[in-house]
């Protein structure tokens, strides 16, 4: 089989050549399709619960995306509200409002919002709360000190410390956030009030995502490709020869890609990564045939010849750690988050697609050089200082592992201890926002608004009455009925009856109003039965309508309250805040009046009035219409999963303790939510994927070495360093978040490839000499130096990384660099010690 | 009281002239006066149960009904309105009185049951929502005429097609709206209202007229919230007009105690 794949090569090349250019060509024309994807949300599939009920509690609430414009302003002593800057927010407004794509209704601004005040003695006024930007300074502290009275905006709307207001701008569509956010900063860069204005929000936070994520793969990819052409020009001293593996690494990673794209996949942050993943990946197995072929090439010999047998030597090794290197990539499909389950999927393709074209195709490129290039490569190589530092570097270190063997594997082992007490102090975290560098503006505007205001980060605590309770009225309903049986004889009530039964959702204010027409035809005989059913129905209803409940609504305040003491969220805000401010206005005005009516009607009769004002829909992001369901918007300074978990204990201590009715089932929805839910789910899903990897690589150790200890033997140098780094995370604290996690299994998959090459070597070298040093001598020249020159194109392959705009790519870039430089070494001294003080493996 | 209702037959007479002249020869004053009379001031009283459907962009539903009585104290001028919720249940027995003037603010008294509560409203702005539905406190007691410039733009064979403006002093968010009066009630058909950008965004048209006492009188209305979707449907029945309501019961001293003999069906 292989025999036939590598004659095929060195007889076809340019057909190869050819198959090769237009399958890339033909696939990579898909690319410009692509589809950016930087949506958090969608780091759970789209039917995942938690995701599916926080959009439901989205369009129920009719909780929009959001961009945030901040104003602020420190100079003046009456903070923002002085004439120049709150004539600046009015200029603002307008503009912002006039920008198609702006729900105008929902927008909240000190120009749109309305207020509820006294008017003297018995009377109650409900106004705009600025509409008229004020001519003096007096009129702008009046509108601060009307502002102060309205919990709902205070901390949300404006800062506490009158320093800063905001503008929420909700969007129909969150894909057209970069427009409207442009027009928006057109429009702030056109005032000269001097206020610092901040823009941020998450649609703003996903475009700038979107577009630094192009930046990354318009000039990390390329500059890691450029870097690895470097490399491998330098190690082997040859331009030409260096073409090679830049092919197949260019080949791969445009295939790979346009297959993605061309499936319709969108491109998220996880995808972003692939084509610079696949670049020195791709061309590590082409490293080994130009060092083995460079080794064993000697002027005169048959080029066909050599590098058929160098093929034929490496095709298994090659073979096998493609494989496993995919399975390691393959194992993330076993997380349950979309976007790392097709990355794992099209790296494992590509490393795939990388060992094909590096069978077919570098062997027929090499067959192809003429032997003044061969020649001269091979007198530069073998004449340079540099080429025979890294032999000297590597022969001293296969020296010292072996003569140090025991104390090097006591040290090992002791780093193992400690590193696997490190994991236990793992601190598992994560915030998107973060994903953005400190200084980027995203950052800076999300700092200012955070010190100013009570928090930028939602969550939503929903509490809603149980389906059973909702429907209970319709048992009252029928048994009713059943004692009164000479109402079915009236055709009228008989009809209402059986329409309202059909109707599955009729909730009970729909058919009111028939069974009342039902009452107005009705015999007089039957009207004392009907009356009492109407009644029965209505108390019904008051009993649905939760949220009007001054006992609910006062449990709610206790839960506020009792959050707001905790000093884990920012603010919280409810429809019992809206409630106490009515009730207040409609009294006296007076703080003691700062309370939830005594009477559900007096809670009803409120809500009617604050549905009298300019802005009634503001009330349906709180409670749903039929006050069955409703919210408790909790604003955080922090979007950390830390916080927002303990946020999380504090409500379920709160609820044990003063336990919810029965009738009432609680929920969270909201981003800040969401997120620590996916990850928690990555890091559960992690867990799975790295022990599938290790099963599924060790099995495949077994079978390719055909022996369960050096199965065992090729999973020790990965199991130390992943344990090291890892244990490394713990004790110097640096969060577990969503980069970390996706690399476990991966480095596993990367990481065996040394330890099969090696073993592999020495093994085959122990059968050839039956000589212990001699074996590890002649693994500390080409093999050693293949190895460490592989690991060194995968470690300098990824550092452009570090170079990239976001922090988890930064991430990447550094800790897989770590991984791979760690490994190498420890493969290099573990198993030479480990062979050292059990000496009989070998003979095996 | 006498007085008033020769008042209102002879205004009654003037409208039969009216329309019994060519068309075409109505000015737009007199269009708008003719509409703004047959909308808001038929009979020297009536009285009305309305049942009012609020319905969000989602669907959800909200219900309302209440008892209106409404008299006029002068023809084309001050009038006396009174709205008693009975439902929903929660809101049952919650008063809204309005003393509507033509040369200043509005008297306005709201009773509060549940809360135990007289108050008095504050002049101000009258395109605030209706207890939450659709309409606007305006589109319920009449928006003035003198409040906008108005415009015979065209006709059809039923309709006046008028354009307003509001003047300039005008604090509202429309930029202007356009009616179709119906040529033969004078009822304004369809009214719809614009935007800065010249965008429809709201939408007021009558579902349903009935000639009932004489008066066209609408006993279906809707108002649509073009943008979102909303909507209100209103539904009137049981109407009455001429009823001889005495003028104290619009007084703030009936709120607490609402006069149940007008206010039955």
């Amino acid at each position: 089989m292989k025999e036939k794949v590598i004659h095929f090569s060195l007889n076809h090349p340019k057909s190869i050549y050819w198959l090769m250019l237009l399958l890339t060509l033909g696939i990579s024309a898909m690319i410009p399709m692509i589809q950016i994807d930087t949506d958090p949300e969608n780091m759970l599939s789209s039917d995942q619960a938690d995701r599916v009920f926080h959009n439901k509690v989205k369009h129920q609430f009719q909780l929009h995306d959001m961009i945030v414009v901040g104003a602020v302003n420190t100079q003046h002593e009456q903070g923002i509200f002085n004439v120049k800057s709150l004539a600046a927010i009015d200029e603002l407004t307008k503009n912002i409002v006039a920008i198609d794509g702006v729900i105008t209704a929902d927008l909240m601004s000190l120009s749109t919002i309305d207020n509820i005040e006294q008017a003297g003695v018995g009377t109650v006024k409900f106004e705009w709360m600025m509409a008229q930007p004020p001519t003096t300074e007096e009129q702008a502290l009046a509108i601060r000190q009307k502002v102060e009275r309205l919990p709902l905006m205070m901390g949300t709307l404006v800062a506490e410390d009158n320093k800063a207001t905001a503008i929420y701008v909700p969007i129909k569509d969150k894909n057209e956030s970069y427009r409207i956010s442009q027009d928006i900063q057109q429009h702030i860069d056109q005032l000269d009030s001097g206020d610092q204005y901040y823009m941020t929000g998450l649609p703003v936070a996903e475009d700038t995502f979107g577009f630094e994520m192009f930046v990354q793969m318009g000039i990390s990819a390329p500059l890691a490709g450029a870097f690895i052409f470097a490399l491998v020009w330098w190690f082997f001293r040859s331009f030409v020869m260096a073409l090679a593996p830049m092919a197949v690494a260019m080949a791969t990673v445009l295939m790979t890609m346009g297959l993605l794209i061309g499936s319709g996949f969108t491109v998220h942050i996880m995808s972003s990564m692939i084509a610079i993943f696949l670049m020195p990946i791709a061309v590590v197995d082409s490293v080994h045939i130009i060092s083995e072929f460079a080794d064993r090439f000697k002027p005169g010999a048959d080029v066909r010849k050599v590098i058929a047998e160098v093929v034929g030597h490496l095709f298994t090794p090659m073979l096998y750690t493609s494989i496993t290197s995919s399975v390691g990539f393959f194992s993330l499909m076993l997380t349950p988050i979309p976007p790392v389950q097709i990355f794992g999927a099209f790296v494992g393709l590509g490393i795939l697609l990388a060992f094909a074209w590096t069978i077919v195709y570098v062997p027929a490129y090499i067959s192809r050089m003429s032997d003044e290039q061969l020649i001269a490569m091979q007198k530069r190589l073998h004449g340079t200082q540099s080429g025979s530092r890294m032999h000297r570097i590597l022969k001293a270190t296969g020296l010292f592992a072996t003569a140090r063997a025991k104390p090097l594997l006591v040290i090992f082992t002791g780093v193992f201890a400690i590193s696997v007490w490190g994991i236990t102090h793992i601190q598992i975290n994560d915030n998107p926002v973060r994903w953005f560098k400190s200084d980027h503006k995203i950052r800076v505007a999300d700092q200012a608004l955070n010190t100013h205001f009570s928090g930028t980060y939602d969550a939503f605590l929903t509490f809603s009455l149980r389906a059973e309770a909702k429907e209970r009225w319709l048992t009252s309903m029928n048994n009713f009925v059943g004692s009164h049986t000479d109402l079915l004889n009236n055709p009228l009530f008989a009809e209402w009856l059986a329409t309202t039964k059909e109707q599955k959702d009729s909730t009970i204010e729909n058919v009111l109003p028939g069974l009342e027409d039902v009452l107005d035809g009705a015999p007089e005989h039957l009207q004392p039965a009907l009356e009492s059913l109407l009644e029965l129905l209505e108390k019904e209803s008051s009993e649905q309508r939760l949220f009007t409940q001054p006992e609910w609504l006062n449990y709610l305040a206790g839960l506020q309250l009792s959050l707001q003491n905790s000093g884990y969220v920012g603010k919280s805000n409810s429809v019992v805040d809206l409630v106490k401010t009515v009730n207040r206005e409609l009294r006296d005005g007076s703080a003691q009046n700062f309370v939830v009516p005594e009477r559900q009607a007096g809670v009803a009769q409120a809500l009617l009035q604050f549905q009298s004002s300019h802005r009634p829909q503001d009330l349906w992001h709180l409670v749903t219409p039929d006050y069955s369901q409703g919210v408790v918007w909790l604003q955080l300074k922090s979007g950390d999963n830390q916080d927002m978990s303990q946020v999380m204990a504090h409500v379920d201590a709160y609820i044990a303790k003063h336990p919810l009715p029965d009738t009432i089932a609680m929920k969270w929805a909201g981003k800040t939510y969401i997120n620590l839910i996916w990850q928690q789910q990555m890091v559960a899903g992690m867990a799975d994927s790295l022990i599938s990897a290790f099963v599924v690589v060790f099995i495949m150790m077994v079978v390719l070495f055909r022996s369960l200890i050096f199965g065992f033997l090729a999973m020790l140098p990965l199991s130390i360093t992943i344990t090291f780094i890892y244990g490394l995370i713990g004790w110097i604290g640096k969060d577990y978040d969503m980069p970390i996690a996706v690399l476990s299994a991966l480095t596993l998959g990367l990481s065996v490839d040394f330890a099969i090459h090696f073993l592999e070597r020495a093994r085959s070298l122990y059968r050839q000499t039956q000589s212990f040093s001699a074996t590890i001598n002649a693994m500390f020249t080409e093999p050693a130096t293949a190895i460490t020159r592989n690991a060194i194109v995968i470690a300098i392959g990824f550092t452009p990384l570090l170079l990239a705009p976001l922090v988890p790519y930064i991430t990447v870039g550094i800790f897989l660099a770590t991984i791979m430089a760690v490994s190498a070494l420890v493969t290099l001294v573990a198993l030479p010690a480990v062979l050292t003080v059990f000496k009989s493996i070998l003979a095996r | 009281m006498l007085k008033r209702f020769f008042d209102g037959q002879k205004w009654l007479l003037c409208l039969l002239l009216v329309q019994s002249i060519a068309h075409a020869e109505l000015t737009v004053e007199q269009i708008i006066e003719a509409a703004n009379a047959a909308s808001y001031y038929p009979g020297d009283d009536a009285r009305a149960e309305a049942r009012m459907k609020i319905v969000d962009a989602q669907g959800r539903k909200q219900m309302r009904q209440f008892m209106m009585l409404r008299q006029d104290v002068e023809e084309q001028g001050a009038q006396n309105f009174m709205v008693v919720f009975s439902r929903p249940a929660d809101v049952k027995g919650t008063v809204l009185l309005v003393n509507k003037h033509i040369d200043k603010d509005d008297d306005r008294w709201l009773y509060l049951p549940g809360l135990d509560l007289v108050k008095r409203i504050a002049a101000g702005d009258k395109r605030t929502s209706f207890v939450g539905s659709h309409f606007f406190y305006e589109d319920v007691s009449g928006r003035l005429p003198s409040y906008d410039h108005h415009q015979l733009t065209g006709n059809d064979e039923q309709h006046y097609i008028l354009r307003s403006e509001p003047k300039a002093d005008q604090q509202v968010a429309f930029a202007h709206y356009v009616s179709k009066i119906n040529k033969q009630t004078m009822l304004p058909d369809e009214v719809v209202y614009f935007n800065d950008k010249g965008k429809a965004y709201r939408k007021v048209e009558i579902v349903q007229t009935k000639n009932i006492d004489g008066f066209n009188t609408v006993t279906a209305a809707k108002v649509s919230d073009l943008i979102s979707g909303a909507y209100t449907q209103i539904q009137f029945r049981h109407i009455k007009y001429n009823l001889e309501i005495p003028s104290t019961i619009f007084s703030e001293r009936s709120l607490r105690n609402p006069p149940a003999k007008w206010l039955k069906r």
